[in-house]
């Protein structure tokens, strides 16, 4: 019994050291783990219409097929849309620079003098100037830096698809030794905690993605009937902003508010874009994300404010996105805990 | 006469080749390829067919059904689980024999009292597949070395999603173990009840 126990153990201890050590590589090697998570976040997302068009009668998988073809069309082709304008409305909003720094300082110079005549308060320091040159810095910054770009793009150009031939084709493979490596005595818990981790992070990236999809489209369409400025560029960047909870609309409303603040266009109206922002997020909140997402996270808002925060701390905009699926993940993990331990006491 | 010798003579006078798919022979050759004792998955099949529960499956569903299993090996006296822990899987003896064990001490190394002990193609723990938030009624400790074939709920959702009509076939061999079980129970507390009643009447 002894013999049987001790030998548990080392297998217990083996297991964590591997994990412990799978952890460690995944932090010193970065180039290497982040395209490799990036393609597991495609090939989670991807599982569900895999399982959509292997199974079922050839009737139920045309269905499927054309389903699929008829909401890529209509939910990606502003996004594709987007990228043909993105240099267009990139390359006006760069002409624009100048005029919109002298926009700033003339403003924010008339802002100045009338706290002095109200307060007799003067104001030296100048802000204006700090963020533009702070801004010009981090331009000439991400030029220099511009080869290395380059250069990873091409090495996730040749790591993304080589990851995802190798989880399409040896995920079974993969996952029947990993799940052998794992102890007896952790074997039920593990394996279902992996799956729900699974389940639960694919569906949260396609809902997400797709919820981001329709809110662009949304926004991207409401700024052009209105004729306001810059449509694809303001909806696409309300889309992506839009994947992080609660404080994505604010992020995405920015840039907007700026452009109609700093527009001498009599027929761009504040209003005007205050109201399609406000109509989309309503659509969003009411119909979209009660029937996409709510019910694969079920966290109380605090916790996904809280949950950002933390997120872009560790690892910047990417660590904002995961780390909702992530924080669901541990939510479960610590109610499989606190029950344990209850049965115990 | 054999099988082949059939064959041989149907296909010598030219009845044998059928444009149609011959379902039976593909059968035959399944079942007596010489590297069948090779295979996991063939001894999974002939073990499966072998359970009485299960024997409404076709060869085809048992296939399929196989590719759901985990395989897991115990060593003597190893613990697969214990009273009290969460339950999520379904096993079946596919070799060696386990003791189950009832009352356990929490937190001591007392296993508790034996209640029975279970031999190859017999299963346990159908309760774990089908409770939310189960709990192990019972200790389950390997008697020799043992092999399992476990089945998990994620297993069972996800056959469910692919093959419909499977999961709910395997479901419905589950609940008949299920009320197999209380039907044993409530015979048992029946004669309990009795036992009981005859006492207070000698006091």
């Amino acid at each position: 019994m002894n013999a049987t126990r001790n030998t548990q153990a080392a297998k217990l201890y083996l297991f964590y050291f591997l994990l412990l050590a799978a952890i460690v590589f995944a932090v010193m090697f970065p180039r290497l783990t982040l395209p490799f998570g990036f393609s597991y976040i495609i090939y989670l997302m991807s599982k569900p219409l895999t399982m959509m068009l292997t199974t079922g009668s050839k009737k139920q998988r045309f269905f499927y097929l054309m389903l699929i073809l008829v909401c890529v069309t209509f939910l990606f082709f502003p996004l594709f849309a987007t990228l043909y304008n993105l240099e267009t409305d990139f390359g006006g909003l760069y002409q624009q620079l100048p005029e919109v720094q002298k926009i700033l300082q003339d403003k924010f110079f008339a802002f100045k003098v009338e706290i002095f005549e109200r307060f007799g308060l003067r104001i030296n320091m100048d802000p204006v100037t700090f963020v533009i040159q702070k801004l010009e810095k981090q331009g000439s910054k991400v030029l220099v830096q511009f080869p290395n770009y380059v250069s990873s793009i091409f090495e996730w150009l040749l790591l993304v698809p080589m990851f995802l031939f190798f989880f399409f084709k040896e995920s079974k493979t993969f996952s029947g030794l990993f799940m052998e490596t794992i102890p007896n005595s952790i074997f039920e818990k593990t394996y279902v905690l992996f799956t729900q981790f699974n389940t639960k992070f694919g569906e949260y990236i396609i809902a997400k993605f797709i919820e981001a999809t329709i809110l662009g489209t949304l926004i991207t369409l409401g700024l052009l009937v209105v004729g306001f400025p810059y449509p694809f560029i303001l909806g696409f960047v309300a889309g992506i902003t839009n994947i992080l909870p609660y404080i994505g609309p604010i992020i995405g409303f920015i840039p907007a508010f700026f452009v109609a603040l700093l527009s001498k266009d009599p027929n761009v109206s504040m209003i005007a874009m205050v109201s399609i922002y406000a109509i989309a997020n309503l659509i969003d909140m009411i119909l979209v994300f009660p029937l996409l997402v709510s019910k694969i996270v079920n966290l109380h808002p605090i916790v996904v404010v809280v949950s950002i925060i933390v997120g872009s701390q560790l690892a910047g905009i990417v660590g904002m996105i995961v780390i909702i699926p992530f924080i669901a993940f541990f939510k479960l993990l610590f109610k499989e805990i606190y029950q344990d331990l209850s049965v115990q006491l | 006469m054999s099988y082949e010798k059939d064959q041989m003579e149907k296909f010598l006078k030219g009845d044998g080749s059928s444009d149609r798919l011959d379902i039976p022979l593909l059968k035959y050759m399944w079942d007596a390829s010489p590297l069948a004792f090779m295979t996991t998955k063939e001894s999974y099949h002939e073990y499966f067919k072998k359970i009485s529960v299960l024997q409404s499956f076709s060869d085809n569903e048992i296939r399929l059904f196989t590719k759901f299993l985990h395989r897991r090996e115990f060593a003597v006296n190893e613990v697969i689980f214990r009273q009290g822990d969460s339950g999520y899987g379904f096993y079946f003896i596919f070799s060696g024999s386990v003791n189950i064990y009832a009352n356990q001490q929490i937190q001591t190394d007392d296993l508790g009292d034996l209640v029975i002990r279970l031999e190859k193609r017999q299963y346990f723990g159908e309760m774990g597949l089908l409770e939310d938030f189960n709990r192990r009624s019972a200790t389950v400790v390997a008697a020799e070395s043992t092999v399992l074939l476990g089945i998990f709920k994620p297993d069972l959702e996800r056959m469910l999603e692919i093959y419909p009509v499977l999961g709910a076939k395997f479901l419905r061999e589950t609940a008949l173990i299920m009320a197999n079980r209380m039907g044993q129970l409530t015979r048992e507390i029946l004669t309990l009840k009795k036992k009981v009643k005859d006492l207070e009447q000698r006091v």
